[in-house]
């Protein structure tokens, strides 16, 4: 496999503020990860080192390319979705679409016509006239059209009702995924797209606090639902966050063997929410 | 630079006002034409006495006469043109980062540094073409006005205008001059583009007020003027005429202390003068630092 993007020891900091604090991670090509994280832990600080929109100290390579000195040619290959807002709202669909063509040597117009032929979104239309989940429509037409090779997407379900939020990822993964494409996504709704992910990476404090692909994690966490005095004994396998569920303990555990755990009550993988806020107390208890 | 005539076209998308202020000033000029207010008072005397049959003056007295009522009609939209960059170049770089399409902007393989030339760009050349077009436009129209006015009135239009209209001389005098003035005040673009790129908010009151406060602390301090005339003898004085450094010059050719039977734009524009004007060449690399300025600010501040 080739590394799509490498980071070795990459920090930034804010006057005294270390908002990435020397993470070092890789992205394989074909993957879908999620980077998952509390507000201010530094994820959009990482996601703009790697779109070359701020620069950072380390190793940083995107591509090949150092993101923050090679920009213009990192970004044909490169789309993002930064968030919902950011289509200028005086353009027209058509303006728009004439941009890009010109603009972008990857971006293919029939593509784009006909996948925004499967919306409502009009071509005479300015974006300001279009509801926020057609201008997700029309945002995602766009970047579907683009043969890039990394796809970012900072909150790109953000404001968006639900129907939209589940359309707007069947979407994704149906017109724009394919295994010669990376998809680097964050959002705080983890649950609408943990079953998308290949891989996982947790981020608090500008620190990675799991970076595993998902058939490992489902390996290597465990939740166990126990009560009485099989939660007691279940207690002596030290799991790494307790917490009450209608009376029963949820307990989850890290690399303990689930025979011995199958024996004291339900056995689950854990969800991608359940394990950051037990890897995010651990971290800090 | 492949990306310049797409860069160019979205801005004109964005901002319609570089076509519609002059478009709206042309059409208001054509109605008062129309009405006659314009043509005909500019005429004004001559006209009676052409159509009397008297008109005496020399055919040179009479060529000065129609370039002057024509080249005249140009200084509206002159002034018009200089508030629009003002306008257009202070919200260039401001009204992206106020709408958050700069991330959109900047998800695309355009370079900062082409996307703000592209802006300085429009301000002063996109914006002084699409003026030049409305002042041809208007002249042209102006000019077919007032000769049906004048053959209905028994006059004979193609003696008393049209054979006395130079259009090369006109057209070629007022596209140098629409220009000149821009790159001549290519600092304040420049300045303004950086403005535009770097303020929080009120873009207007920041670029404005250091031009009048500056002059004052130094008149305070060291009780000179050098910032009062850099400031505002530049926008008064343009060294493009041989007849003078007055800005406006070619609109009021009748002021002019020189022999009116010599009129000609071409005639009073001295370009070897304008291109080895220090003064022009020094405007032009205050411009060049603060585009650059723009660039840098747009490039490396975290918009978050």
């Amino acid at each position: 496999m080739t590394s799509l993007v490498t980071a070795r020891n990459v920090s930034k900091h804010f006057g005294s503020t270390r908002a990435v604090d020397d993470v070092s991670f890789s992205i394989e090509k074909g993957r879908i990860l999620g980077l998952i994280g509390p507000n201010g832990a530094g994820k959009t600080t990482l996601l703009k080192a790697l779109l070359g929109l701020t620069d950072c100290d380390g190793d940083l390579s995107v591509l090949g390319l150092d993101p923050f000195k090679q920009r213009k040619e990192l970004m044909q290959n490169i789309c993002f979705i930064a968030d919902v807002a950011v289509l200028p709202r005086w353009i027209r669909v058509s303006q728009l679409l004439d941009y890009v063509e010109a603009v972008h040597p990857n971006f293919s117009r029939p593509r784009a016509e006909e996948l925004l032929s499967r919306t409502k979104v009009k071509h005479d239309k300015k974006v300001r006239e279009l509801s926020k989940g057609m201008v997700t429509q029309l945002h995602l037409s766009i970047i579907a059209a683009i043969d890039a090779k990394l796809l970012v997407l900072d909150e790109p379900t953000l404001g968006l009702d639900i129907i939209f939020r589940k359309e707007f990822y069947s979407n994704l993964l149906a017109d724009y995924f394919d295994e010669e494409r990376t998809i680097l996504v964050t959002t705080h709704q983890v649950e609408e797209i943990e079953n998308i992910l290949t891989d996982v990476m947790f981020i608090v404090d500008g620190k990675i606090l799991l970076d595993a692909p998902m058939e490992t994690v489902s390996e290597s966490y465990v939740e166990l639902l126990a009560s009485g005095a099989n939660a007691e004994k279940a207690r002596s396998y030290k799991p790494i966050h307790e917490r009450d569920v209608f009376g029963k303990k949820v307990m989850l555990f890290e690399g303990t063997d689930r025979s011995l755990l199958a024996e004291l009550g339900e056995l689950h993988t854990p969800s991608i929410a359940d394990l950051f806020v037990a890897k995010v107390k651990g971290a800090s208890a | 630079m492949g990306n310049q005539l797409a860069l160019i076209k979205r801005e004109i998308w964005e901002h319609r006002s570089i076509y519609i202020t002059p478009a709206a000033i042309a059409i208001v000029m054509l109605l008062l034409a129309l009405t006659g207010q314009v043509a005909i008072s500019a005429l004004g005397a001559s006209v009676d006495l052409a159509m009397m049959g008297a008109n005496e003056l020399p055919p040179e007295a009479h060529k000065a006469m129609i370039t002057g009522f024509v080249a005249g009609l140009g200084s509206i939209f002159v002034v018009a043109m200089w508030i629009l960059t003002i306008f257009y170049s202070l919200d260039s770089l401001y009204a992206e980062r106020k709408d958050k399409s700069i991330l959109f902007w900047r998800s695309l393989p355009v370079t900062d540094a082409e996307t703000v030339l592209s802006k300085l760009l429009v301000a002063i050349v996109v914006i002084p073409l699409v003026t030049f077009a409305a002042i041809a436009v208007t002249q042209i129209l102006s000019l077919i006005f007032a000769s049906i006015w004048l053959n209905a009135e028994g006059g004979n239009a193609g003696l008393l205008i049209w054979q006395a209209l130079d259009l090369v001389d006109i057209w070629g005098g007022t596209l140098i001059f629409v220009l000149a003035l821009p790159i001549w005040l290519s600092p304040f673009v420049g300045w303004y583009l950086f403005v535009s790129a770097w303020a929080k908010r009120m873009p207007l009151l920041i670029a404005f007020l250091p031009l009048f406060v500056l002059p004052m602390i130094e008149k305070i301090v060291f009780g000179t003027a050098f910032l009062a005339s850099a400031f505002f003898e530049r926008t008064a004085s343009l060294p493009l005429f041989n007849i003078g450094d007055n800005t406006f010059a070619m609109f009021e050719l009748e002021d002019m202390p020189f022999d009116e039977n010599m009129i000609s734009l071409l005639g009073i524009i001295d370009l070897g003068k304008f291109l080895s004007s220090l003064s022009l060449w020094a405007g032009l690399i205050v411009c060049g630092l603060f585009t650059t300025a723009a660039i840098y600010v747009r490039r490396y501040r975290d918009e978050s």
